[in-house]
Order: C-alpha cells, then sequence, then structure tokens
C-alpha cells in the first residue's frame, strides 16, 4: 500500500525539506501572520469586544470572552494554515510553478509529492500554533489570560495531526479546482461552514441539526478539547474524538486525493 | 550521427506499451529500446502518441499494458533502481523558481538515493560543461530560454543517469541556442548515456538520431536510421510542381489512376515517388516544368498527415 507506506518513505522528507529550506530562508515574512494574526483577534474581539459584552456562560462557567476565545484561536489557526497551504501554496507549486513536475521527473513519485504536501501543510500549521501559544503566553505574562499553560505543550501532537487531516481536505480541492478563479469556493464550500459551526469564536446554540453537524465537525472537537485542557486542565472525550475524526479523514481522503490528482497531474487514473 | 552505437545489450527496453486515455486508445503495441551512446529520436505529428509513449517510459503514466526497464530495472517492480537510472528533461521548463541555478542543481539532489558522490564538485562541473557557471547564482526566470533549457538539461543529467528522455528540448530556442543544446546532446551520447528525444523539427531529427522511431496513431508507422524510415513512409523520389500548371489536369488524372495523392504546399504539389513511378512520371510528361528532390523529413510529415483520416 504505497499511498499510506509513502508517509514514511525518505522521497517525502526530501519534499517536505524542501518546503522548510524556502520557508525558513523567508522566516522573516514568515513569522508575521502566525505572531499578527492571534495578535490582531485577540486584541479586536477578545478585549475590544470582550469589554463590551458581559462574561460568557461555557460548559456551567462564567469566563470573559478573551478567555473563551484564546483556545478556539489555536484551534482555527491550525484548520486555517493546514487548510491554506494544502490548497492555495500546493496549487500554486503544481500548477503555475510546475516544481511537483520537476519533482517527479526524479526518484519521487506523486504519492511522495502528496504526502510531502500534507506533512509541510501539518508542520507549518503547528509551527503557527506554537507561534500562537507564545502570543497567548504573552497575555499570561501581562496578567490578560490564565490558562494551564503546561498543557498546551502537551497539546502539540494532537494539533499537528489535526493539520494534517485539515491539509487533506485542502489537497481535495488542489485536485478538483478548475483555475485560480474557483479559489473563492472552498472558503464559502469549507472555511466558512466548518470555522462558524465549530465553537470557536461562539457557544453553539443547541439548535436540533446543527448539533448533528457539530459532532462530526473535528474542529469543534479541537476548540472544546483545547478549551477544557487550557481553561480547566481538564483532558475530555473531545481530543479523542478530534482523534478520532481526523485518523477517519487522513484514511478515507488521502487515497482520494491521490487518484485525483494523478488524473490532474498525469491526465490518468 | 554515431557511426558506433554500442551492441551491447539496450538500455531502455520499452515493450508492447499501450495506454488509453479518456476513453481514446493514445499508444498501441510500442516497442522502444536504446542502446548506451545511441539517439532515438522519436517523431510524429501532434497527437501521435510520442509524450505519452515517454512518459509511459520515465513513469508519468502507468501502462495499460507492456513493461519498460531501464539499465535492467523493471520500473513497476523496483521503481526507485529504474528511476535512479533514468534522467528526465520534460517540455515545459519546470525547474524550481525557489531556488537560484546551483541551488536548483542542490535541490535536485535531495531526490535521489543512493546520494550523489562528490556532489558539489559534480555541480561544479556541470555549470562549467553547460556554460551556466556565470549564472550560477542567479534565479533561473532570469535566465534566457537557451540557458534554461541548460539547467534543465543539466539537471537531468546531474545523478548520471544511464538512459536520458528529452521532451521537445528545443523548443522555442533560436537557432544559436539549438545548436548549443545540440552539441550538448552530442555530448551526452560520447558519454555512453542512452537517450531518446522527441522533436518538431525535422533537421534536429535528422542530425542527432542513430535511428527513428516514426509515431502515427498511437503506432510505430516506421523504425531505422532516417534514409530506411523516408523510403518505407515517403519514397525514394520527391516531384515538385506548380497546381496551376497548364498541363496539371493531366497530372491530376495521372495520379487519380495511380492513386497517388500529393501533399500541396503553397501552391505545389510535392508527389512521392518510387524510382518506377519516377520514370513513369518523366515518361507521361516530358515537356512538363518541374523539379526532382530528395524526400526529407518534412515530407514523411506531409505524408503521415496525408494518411490520416479525415
Amino acid at each position: 500500500m504505497i499511498t499510506f507506506s509513502a508517509a514514511i518513505a525518505w522521497q517525502s522528507y526530501a519534499i517536505l525539506g524542501r518546503h522548510i529550506r524556502v520557508h525558513v530562508r523567508k522566516w522573516h515574512t514568515a513569522l508575521l501572520p502566525p505572531v499578527c494574526e492571534p495578535l490582531i483577534m485577540l486584541l479586536a474581539f477578545g478585549v475590544g469586544l470582550g469589554r463590551q459584552m458581559s462574561a460568557i456562560t461555557w460548559d456551567g462557567h462564567a469566563l470573559d470572552y478573551l478567555t473563551y476565545l484564546a483556545p478556539g484561536i489555536l484551534a482555527y489557526t491550525v484548520f486555517m494554515t493546514a487548510f491554506f497551504q494544502s490548497l492555495f501554496s500546493a496549487y500554486v507549486r503544481m500548477h503555475f510553478q510546475k516544481s511537483w513536475e520537476g519533482q517527479l521527473a526524479t526518484q519521487v513519485r506523486l504519492e511522495h509529492v502528496v504526502w510531502g504536501e500534507a506533512l509541510w501543510a501539518a508542520s507549518m500549521a503547528t509551527a503557527y500554533a506554537v507561534m500562537v501559544c507564545l502570543v497567548l503566553l504573552g497575555f499570561g505574562i501581562g496578567g490578560w489570560l490564565t490558562l494551564h499553560w503546561w498543557w498546551m505543550l502537551a497539546s502539540v501532537p494532537l494539533l499537528f495531526l489535526a493539520a494534517l487531516a485539515f491539509s487533506t481536505i485542502g489537497l481535495l480541492f488542489t485536485a478538483t479546482l478548475p483555475s485560480m478563479d474557483h479559489m473563492g469556493l472552498p472558503f464559502f464550500l469549507v472555511i466558512m461552514p466548518i470555522g462558524f459551526a465549530s465553537s470557536t469564536y461562539f457557544p453553539m446554540p443547541d439548535i436540533p441539526g446543527l448539533s448533528t453537524i457539530v459532532q462530526i465537525n473535528p474542529l469543534h472537537h479541537l476548540a472544546e478539547g483545547l478549551r477544557q485542557l487550557l481553561i480547566l486542565g481538564k483532558p475530555t472525550w473531545h481530543l479523542a474524538a478530534t482523534a478520532l475524526l481526523c485518523v477517519i479523514m487522513i484514511l478515507v481522503l488521502i487515497p482520494i486525493d491521490m487518484r485525483l490528482l494523478r488524473r490532474r497531474v498525469f491526465g490518468d487514473g | 550521427m554515431n557511426q558506433a552505437v554500442s551492441q551491447s545489450a539496450p538500455l531502455l527496453q520499452a515493450l508492447n506499451l499501450s495506454k488509453t486515455l479518456g476513453g481514446k486508445r493514445v499508444v498501441d503495441g510500442v516497442d522502444i529500446t536504446c542502446a548506451p551512446g545511441e539517439v532515438v529520436g522519436l517523431l510524429g505529428p501532434n497527437g501521435a502518441g510520442k509524450t505519452t509513449s515517454l512518459r509511459m517510459c520515465y513513469g508519468f503514466l502507468r501502462p495499460d499494458s507492456g513493461s519498460v526497464r531501464i539499465a535492467g530495472h523493471d520500473l513497476v517492480t523496483e521503481p526507485n533502481a529504474a528511476r535512479r537510472a533514468l534522467g528526465v528533461c520534460t517540455q515545459d521548463d519546470t525547474f524550481d523558481a525557489d531556488f537560484s541555478v546551483r541551488g536548483n542543481l542542490e535541490q535536485t539532489a535531495r531526490y535521489y538515493r543512493p546520494r550523489i558522490e562528490h556532489l558539489n564538485q559534480r555541480i561544479d562541473e556541470l555549470l562549467q560543461q553547460f556554460g551556466l557557471d556565470v549564472y550560477a547564482n542567479h534565479m533561473p526566470e532570469m535566465l534566457s530560454g537557451g540557458f534554461r533549457r541548460r539547467l534543465m538539461i543539466a539537471r537531468a543529467v546531474l545523478h548520471k543517469p544511464k538512459v536520458v528522455f528529452l521532451d521537445e528540448p528545443t523548443t522555442g530556442l533560436d537557432p544559436d541556442a539549438r545548436v548549443a543544446v545540440w552539441q550538448l546532446i552530442s555530448n551526452l551520447r560520447a558519454e555512453g548515456m542512452a537517450v531518446v528525444l522527441t522533436t518538431h523539427y525535422m533537421d534536429e531529427a535528422e542530425r542527432l538520431s542513430d535511428r527513428l522511431l516514426v509515431m502515427q496513431a498511437g503506432k510505430v508507422r516506421a523504425a531505422g536510421v532516417a534514409k530506411t524510415v523516408l523510403g518505407d513512409v515517403v519514397g525514394e523520389h520527391v516531384v515538385v510542381l506548380s497546381t496551376t500548371d497548364p498541363q496539371a489536369a493531366h497530372v491530376t488524372a495521372w495520379l487519380l489512376q495511380r492513386q497517388l495523392r500529393p501533399a500541396v504546399v503553397l501552391g505545389q504539389w510535392h508527389i512521392a515517388l518510387n524510382a518506377a513511378g519516377l520514370a513513369a512520371f518523366v515518361t507521361t510528361f516530358p515537356t512538363l516544368r518541374y523539379e526532382v528532390r530528395v524526400p526529407t523529413l518534412d515530407d514523411l510529415f506531409l505524408a503521415l498527415a496525408m494518411e490520416r483520416p479525415a
């Protein structure tokens, strides 16, 4: 089963290494989004909007909005970064730069390129998440946030797994989008629905139907799991649900991604 | 052309390749072999199946049937060993735009195992050999078309492959740059590599190739040295005359009688004939003004186009 064994092949890590090498060279610009985005969000919504609101009731606890928002931003960063990297950046490399074709003319095969892209998206999302953690830590040092900081460190492997799963959705669109002009579609079809039905920015209302959708949304479980972990210091079933849903996504979507990308890149399959 | 192509076992053995894409049989039972120090030219009109055949040979496409062996390694069962022994220069420029010229070679080296020995020395050697040393630290998009192609070929041979595939290596280049690339290809042959190239340029195919494979509608229509291929497909002579000649109607009737379809190029008939046909033509039209010349690969393309169903 090369589809999955390619995840540990040296070629996949050669591709991952290539992306890291390029990114490290651009570290000064690469550093801006993971630092600025959460900073702006926390200041605008957590502090700005939060000051206009009374305490939020979540899981029987009264919280200020900044505390509620912080784990949500961490989860959302993982989701957005992985999705964006595996969609937009991978599409540019595949379609415009044609660097995939250059790689495929060597000992690297399509399975390795796909895994390399997914691993890179996951690595980058995890690195961004770590940057967000540092920003949150800054808020903690400033006395605006109180979280269980050590649990933050422990959550990194799960963040990586979640990012890997989210990248498989991005690759699905990389394989199927007819052109760059259609790049807005996944934002409306995936990012907004998954993002808003996820408890990242506000507690989900208990509406029949919506509750079912929320239960199969890995981002919801990730946000809620991180919230319980970081605010209450309690690992809960949400974390296990996140891991399970993510593993299912990877097992189902990676073979589909590869089949569709084979058709896209080689006109075959 | 190389007069001393090695008689040893072929480094490329692609046998009975077939491929259906989008419900259409694009390649149908094609055999391609190439010996050390040999250049095989793959010719044919657009849609003949050249690029698809080549893509199966270097592993971009999986054949529906048939097998590909590179330096004795099966491309399906021993993909790593087979791919380590082949180099590819694709039709499009596919260098990595995020790396300099030298960086491209360094990065490409990371896609090979076992690792390339004495890599820095090898890169220096290639930069010098391909005239890229002055551009080593430039980004590839700053290079002219000819130097981009050089970089593509340098990248394809970085790991010292045994078989090199060059897909239209000189398309879009000016004459100077084309000649420079020809010289590089000639050098690869001299180094003992088996080179398979596709091209639309007839002069290029004739000058570079030791052997031609002419493809049409997914099949090999003719194979061999240029002269043999031309004789098989076109004929021995080509008669060129104006379509507005006063005797044109008689010529048309003569052609129809012999079931010959001449190519029409800019108001001139190009009639391919064998020796007996030419003798008959001369006897039939003693007062006609025409030119007789030897066939070229351009005539081959025209002949193939005439054979194509309407």
